[in-house]
């Protein structure tokens, strides 16, 4: 936690009161713990990136080209040439307000600029002013204002305190998507080098290196090999996957993040316990070993040309179809991007799966299925052997990452899931879940160390909700499908709701499943004592020490 | 670029306070920077994560899964965030450059914040 965040008590006190003067009169003042550190110029330079240089936030100079209003401008005219959705969200917005209280960043902040209305409105107004015949005859009267440097600096403070989660979108009359509307912020800021670190290193490691944290491939297999070696001592089973194996029908890929940190690497067990278990015919991948796409918080063609691995390995690898793992944005980019970025990809059939014969006719064009749904289906063809009651010790909720509900649609396959390897889930308010989902808070690229205030204040719409259930039910586990969430979610809940763990899907599923040929378990992934082990364990040994007497 | 100065010993450090040259890292170097960062001593248990880590980066050029460091050196699995509260200390003191945004944030985040904030 960064030196300096309020602590909860202090920063569950919002003020909602909107400043005195009109929000044009407001000048933006950067307040350290709401945003991140400014992207480095080596950085921005490995992917050629323009106006690479080191620069601070807080400094007063940006150290920004000549003439940047004009690449602005003509970034916004190309823009609006090229997305019709972008000129229509910028011109049928009434302003009504029906999305100004659905924003996590607002809720947990108060400041009214985090208004998706309003935020979209730093943006809008400057387009009124160049573009539209009103704001130019009218000015101010009209909505409209010039572009000048406080203007960008609002821009970039508040288009980094909006994780595109689209939240808002679900209750724009219009159907508005504000995440488009940011996106198009952080492209055009883009164009001047000013994105941040925290999006702009992973996205340099994951052009360099194929992942976001820059593993290279021995560091993978070392990575996974370790996890091996875990479930070996749990299970009594030594597991051999592939890599990079050509012939193999499947290509497993899953965000980096699962290779690295708790608790995503429980969860990543749980993939290869999973496996292992079908003898599926499968392959990890060391080039395409990213399944996240942090390009896709710079501009479309950054996220185009992370994505084009993924289908590369597929072809080089003779591959029939691809699998994917628990995580958000990832999908958002499967899901509505993929194909039409980088394919077709007629060189892979139609996903079956090879356990249970069914066709995943929803991924018809990317070929591309998400974990949740092969794991669902294998459980409603029973071809699980599964014993829930080694998850007696939790109590489950269940969190929609944002992408994979809002953007694809994912809302019964992991609750199945859950429910089946689990004795007792239970559900958050139904207007913090499924596509009401609130946001971890720090999705989008937000994931860094210096915003942490940020992060506690957009987070804590969600955090109220898990504490709800956890005081009511003593829900002591909040599961998810998102690597951004499995990082974000342990931190926002040790902050605002001690006693909740995170857990990924499949860490729950790898637990449950009764692996053929395993010694008698003891311990779950994470090495603590199932239930009931300990007390037979005790009984044992005062069995023992009567014997003994 | 600070310098500090430990019995006798010069050590330079780059401005986030990691040692500037992987190879002028020594024992009595480690003790320079666990004093900076706040690490009282350098016990037995403390070294094992710090060699671990020095020898597992100079193979695979990465910050190592924790668990895997404590399983190594044979120590409790919560041993870095046990014996350095943040793991990136440890990582300081073995003499490493800075990760950047090798995702050290999530790495047991939990631990080290409920310390920081709660007790008081």
């Amino acid at each position: 936690m960064a030196k300096g965040t309020p602590k909860p008590d202090e920063l569950s006190r919002i003020d909602y009161t909107p400043p005195q003067k009109e929000w044009m009169d407001t000048p933006v003042k950067l307040k350290p713990g709401m945003y991140c550190w400014g992207a480095k110029a080596k950085n921005l330079q490995a992917v050629g990136f323009p106006n690479a240089r080191d620069w601070t936030p807080a400094d007063e100079d940006w150290k920004l080209p000549e003439n940047w209003e004009w690449t602005v401008l003509e970034g916004i005219y190309d823009r609006l040439k090229k997305y019709r959705s972008f000129q229509l969200f910028l011109d049928i917005c009434v302003r009504c307000g029906a999305c100004a209280d659905k924003c996590h960043f607002y809720i947990g902040s108060g400041d009214p600029k985090n208004m998706p209305v309003l935020r979209a409105e730093l943006l809008r107004s400057v387009y009124r002013r160049h573009f539209t015949f009103g704001g130019k005859l009218l000015g101010r009267i009209a909505g409209a204002r010039k572009l000048t440097l406080d203007v960008l600096k609002e821009w970039w403070y508040y288009f980094f305190q909006c994780t595109e989660c689209r939240r808002c979108s679900v209750f724009c009359p219009y159907g508005i998507d504000q995440a488009e509307i940011t996106m198009m912020g952080r492209e055009l800021l883009n164009l001047l080098g000013l994105n941040i670190d925290w999006i702009q290193g992973p996205v340099a490691n994951c052009y360099k290196k194929g992942n976001h944290l820059g593993l290279e491939p021995h560091t993978i297999m070392s990575n996974i090999e370790f996890m091996l070696d875990d479930i070996e001592s749990i299970t009594g089973i030594r597991i051999e996957p592939s890599f990079n194996r050509k012939g193999a029908e499947i290509l497993f890929v899953t965000p980096s993040g699962d290779l690295f940190a708790d608790p995503g690497t429980y969860t990543c067990m749980g993939y290869l316990m999973l496996f292992h278990e079908l003898g599926l015919d499968y392959t990890w991948s060391t080039y395409a070993s990213e399944g996240g796409n942090f390009g896709f918080f710079t501009t479309n063609e950054m996220a185009k040309r992370l994505n084009a691995k993924i289908y590369a390995e597929a072809k080089r690898l003779g591959v029939k179809w691809i699998l994917g793992g628990e995580c958000g944005h990832m999908w958002r980019v499967v899901h509505q991007y993929m194909d039409t970025w980088n394919g077709p990809a007629d060189f892979l059939e139609e996903p079956v799966s090879p356990i249970t014969g069914t066709k995943f006719e929803n991924a018809k064009t990317t070929k591309m299925v998400h974990i949740a749904e092969f794991t669902a289906d294998l459980i409603r063809h029973g071809k699980l052997n599964l014993d829930p009651s080694r998850n007696d010790h939790l109590k489950v909720t269940f969190h929609d990452s944002c992408n994979t509900s809002r953007g694809m649609g994912i809302f019964e396959e992991p609750r199945y899931i859950i429910k089946n390897v689990c004795n007792n889930f239970y559900e958050m308010p139904e207007n913090t879940i499924r596509e009401k989902t609130f946001c971890c808070g720090s999705g989008s690229g937000l994931n860094a160390g210096e915003n942490m205030e940020l992060r506690m204040r957009g987070g804590l719409p969600r955090a109220n909700a898990v504490k709800y259930v956890h005081e009511k039910y003593g829900v002591n586990m909040l599961a998810n499908i998102c690597a951004i969430d499995r990082a974000a979610l342990s931190t926002l809940m040790d902050y605002w709701v001690p006693g909740v763990g995170v857990t990924g899907v499949h860490e729950l599923v790898a637990n449950a499943l009764v692996m053929k040929g395993e010694k008698k378990r003891t311990t779950n992934l994470r090495g603590e004592p199932l239930p009931g082990v300990e007390e037979e364990e005790e009984e044992g040994k005062e069995e023992k020490e009567e014997q003994g007497g | 670029m600070p310098v500090i100065e430990y019995a006798g010993l010069e050590v330079e450090l780059d401005d986030k306070g990691f040692l500037a040259n992987f190879d002028d890292w020594n024992e009595k170097v480690a003790c320079a920077i666990a004093e900076r960062e706040g690490v009282p001593e350098l016990t037995k248990e403390r070294m094992e994560v710090i060699n671990f880590m020095r020898q597992y980066y100079k193979q695979y050029n990465a910050f190592p899964i924790l668990r895997a460091v404590c399983k190594n050196v044979h120590q409790p699995r919560d041993c870095v965030t046990e014996e350095f509260i943040d793991p990136l200390k440890a990582w300081k003191i073995a003499g490493l450059p800075n990760p950047e945004v090798v995702a050290t944030e999530s790495v047991d985040e939990a631990k080290k914040l409920y310390r920081l904030l709660v007790p008081d």
